[in-house]
């Protein structure tokens, strides 16, 4: 019997990980994305390799995921992460306040923690604001998004996956009985139109998941929730520095290269393809910013960006869950051969690969464990430099 | 799917001399490859002249004669002008190739450009009077 | 960002494999804060769908928007509309050299990776490795544990704006050199042979173009100087060995 064959649409975090996950499975993977890699929200990541702190009173199943997959992470891509640690700090008294549900939260979610006086802290960090009052040093880390994704690519490519780049999907080839069978895709390096079918499409396209499912008449409860970060041209920090509250705008600063990167905001907006960059969020993070590295407000600003994260089910902003859902749209649309991966967070791509390709394979009646816990990746540089 | 066009390619030589985008180093480059072709082609030339030689003495001295006026001169001091221009170029390389001033390499080539100009100058004011 | 729009034409060099190269021109209303790549995805975005171009981190820490802004090598994702043309003017955009192009301002950049894997250049350095010359970004070299990404984020931007890249096609280019130098011959003995050759170090004629293009401030200029002098005391001490 030949391999079955899986496209998946979108090389971001999720499709370039459910892609290492289908080879290694034993899948004959065809990856379709319309820019190249990482062109949407996954290369305007923010980089923080969550340890689920952030999460951690709140959305305890996030945090769970969170410090399970962080482990796994340093453990099969080390190449692309710095695993520095972070900090959260607190400034005031109502932070002080949420450190008791932080370490709660923390110790139900086995994230370790210590907790630091102002002066360790200021001893491991310099550059934070000086008039901490406490601090807990956290397994965070970051990563470089774009190197992650190519991670993933590289690997899943050296055991046979397609990469298509450049070719967007205009319509899902649907059968009579309503069911997906494939994909019609225009390429986009040369204007022109051509139809691939598959026996499983995988719709990991993100906060875009909804216009794919549209095209087969099915629904994913989606919501496209930009954020703003801003860079700065100074590196004052070696680790993540979070305040210690429940999650809000601006809280979190992360080293990246030579940079320091303030995020994040949360808003709504219509068109997905292009989102401005609001300068009163870039001026609020400058605020934020400076609250915890006084530094900042004078430093240069290197750029200003922002992504746009794929929020489901119900909640506002910041209180949806930031967890991840699978769904097979036979369940939910009766539409069959489609299956539709998103929410979740750079930090669980390779959970939300190994929860798509179960998804998977038990459709197609394929037997086959996952193995990407254990199977380290190899260089992102081998993406570009294996033949496709 | 890739194209030929934009690939490297010995027949892109003449970008060597394109202007477009150039900071003090690029200049330098060009200034370079400019006075070692114009420092050849005078080699060249130079070999014809003491070819001369060989239809004997008096040829050789009408020639003499007939290069003596301001027009040859001035194309004499274009040859001395590539020779220094080029020479203080070298030793900017030379320098910089063994760790000299690399990170000020733009006052480097300005220094000895500006050393160069003066000898340059002062040649052509002598070979003008004299 | 400023009140005051611009009207600007966004001329695009596009090329489909299956036609001739040519020049595309968009009239856009830009603000001068914003920066080229903003005004580059917004042609995709409104105005010409089949646009290619590649982006990802839109700050300067993944490579992957280097492009020819009027004529000079930028990271278009920090490059100010107003530092590049002004009110009225065309701005050229161009995909970077010395690549194949895939298509319109994409470039195949599989010749720089495969040279940065052949030197060992890495992406994560442990910080005691690392070399920092800016003293602003200091940081406690007591504490060995760090690491960090290296500087280089393997843009392309040098070999484009190289003229000795531009004719060979085998020299290793300024990135490739700069991560051999990075490594340090005493560190990986076969590197000598890979850059003392003639599309190693010997291939510069010193333009220091890479020098000035460089997003990241890896100065290969300086790191291709000091991979020479290596060299040289290398191949000397070599030498002095022999024939003792």
């Amino acid at each position: 019997m030949s391999k079955p064959h899986a496209i998946i649409i979108g090389a971001g975090f999720t499709g370039t990980a459910t892609a290492h996950d289908l080879a290694l499975r034993g899948f004959d993977v065809t990856v379709i994305e319309r820019g190249d890699l990482c062109n949407g929200t996954s290369g305007r990541t923010h980089g923080l390799l969550h340890s689920g702190g952030r999460y951690a009173v709140k959305d305890q199943e996030s945090a769970i995921e969170c410090i399970d997959e962080n482990n796994i992470l340093r453990k099969i891509v080390p190449q692309v992460i710095e695993p520095n640690g972070g900090l959260f700090i607190a400034l005031n008294e109502s932070d002080l306040q949420y450190g008791e549900a932080f370490i709660e939260g923390c110790e139900a979610c086995h994230i370790p923690l210590e907790e630091l006086k102002p002066g360790e802290a200021l001893r491991l960090e310099p550059n934070i604001n000086p008039k901490l009052l406490t601090a807990f040093l956290i397994p965070d880390g970051t990563f470089d998004p774009l190197r992650l994704a190519l991670s993933f690519a590289a690997t899943a490519k050296k055991n046979g996956a397609k990469f298509r780049t450049y070719t967007e999907v205009k319509s899902l080839i649907v059968d009579g009985k309503g069911n997906v069978v494939g994909v019609n895709v225009m390429d986009r390096r040369l204007n022109k139109s051509q139809e691939w079918r598959a026996d499983i499409v995988v719709n990991a396209t993100g906060a875009w998941a909804g216009e794919i499912t549209e095209m087969a008449g099915a629904h994913v409860p989606v919501k496209p929730t930009p954020g703003v970060m801003v860079a700065y041209e100074q590196r004052f920090i070696q680790r993540a520095i979070n305040r210690l509250n429940k999650p809000g705008d601006g809280d979190i600063v992360l080293p990246q290269r030579r940079m320091v990167v303030v995020g994040t905001t949360s808003f709504e907006i219509d068109n997905l393809d292009y989102v401005p960059v609001l300068e009163n969020h870039a001026k609020l993070m400058l605020e934020r910013g400076a609250e915890l590295i006084p530094a900042i407000a004078n430093a240069k600003m290197r750029g200003k960006y922002m992504a746009t994260r794929p929020l489901i089910g119900a909640g506002e902003g910041r209180s949806a869950a930031r967890t991840f859902k699978c769904y097979d749209h036979k369940e939910t649309d009766n539409v069959d051969g489609l299956v539709t991966i998103t929410g979740g967070k750079a930090t669980t791509l390779r959970a939300m690969a190994e929860k798509t390709a179960d998804v998977v394979c038990s459709k197609l009646g394929i037997k086959a464990a996952c193995m990407t816990k254990e199977v380290p990746l190899i260089s992102y540089r081998r993406y570009y430099t294996m033949p496709n | 799917m890739e194209t030929q066009r934009n690939r490297p390619s010995p027949s892109k030589f003449w970008s060597w001399f394109f202007p477009v985008g150039r900071q003090t180093g690029g200049w330098a480059y060009v200034l370079n490859r400019v006075t070692a072709l114009g420092l050849t082609f005078y080699l060249y030339l130079h070999l014809i002249i003491l070819s001369k030689l060989a239809q004997g003495p008096s040829a050789y001295d009408d020639f003499l004669a007939f290069i003596h006026n301001p027009v040859y001169t001035f194309g004499e001091l274009l040859v001395v002008a590539a020779a220094f221009l080029h020479g203080f170029n070298g030793i900017r390389i030379v320098l910089t190739t063994f760790g000299v001033s690399v990170t000020r390499q733009k006052q480097l080539f300005y220094g000895l450009m500006f050393i160069a100009i003066i000898i340059i100058l002062i040649f052509g004011i002598r070979m003008f009077t004299a | 960002m400023s009140e005051t729009k611009w009207n600007i034409i966004l001329k695009i060099y596009r090329q489909k494999e299956n036609e001739a190269p040519h020049y595309s021109e968009y009239k856009m209303e830009v603000d001068p804060d914003e920066y080229v790549l903003d005004a580059v995805e917004r042609v995709w975005a409104f105005m010409d769908r089949s646009l290619c171009f590649r982006h990802a981190c839109h700050h300067s820490t993944c490579g992957a928007c280097g492009m020819r802004v009027n004529g000079v090598e930028k990271l278009t994702c920090i490059t100010y509309i107003r530092d590049v043309t002004q009110d009225g003017a065309t701005l050229k955009v161009e995909p970077l050299r010395n690549f194949p192009v895939i298509s319109d301002l994409a470039v195949d950049m599989g010749s720089l990776y495969c040279r940065m894997d052949s030197v060992g250049a890495r992406p994560v350095l442990p910080v005691t490795e690392a070399e920092i010359e800016n003293p602003s970004n200091k940081w406690n070299p007591e504490d060995a544990k760090y690491i960090r990404l290296s500087d280089c984020i393997e843009c392309g931007l040098c070999i484009s704006a190289c003229p000795s890249a531009a004719t060979s096609s085998g020299y290793l280019g300024p990135a490739v050199l700069a991560g051999a130098q990075a490594n340090g011959l005493k560190h990986d003995p076969a590197l000598l042979e890979l850059v003392d050759s003639e599309d190693g170090v010997w291939r510069c004629h010193s333009a220091f173009e890479c020098t000035a293009v460089c997003p990241s401030f890896v100065d290969p200029a300086r790191r291709i100087m000091n991979l020479r002098t290596q060299i040289v005391s290398e191949r000397l001490s070599r030498l002095f060995r022999r024939k003792s």
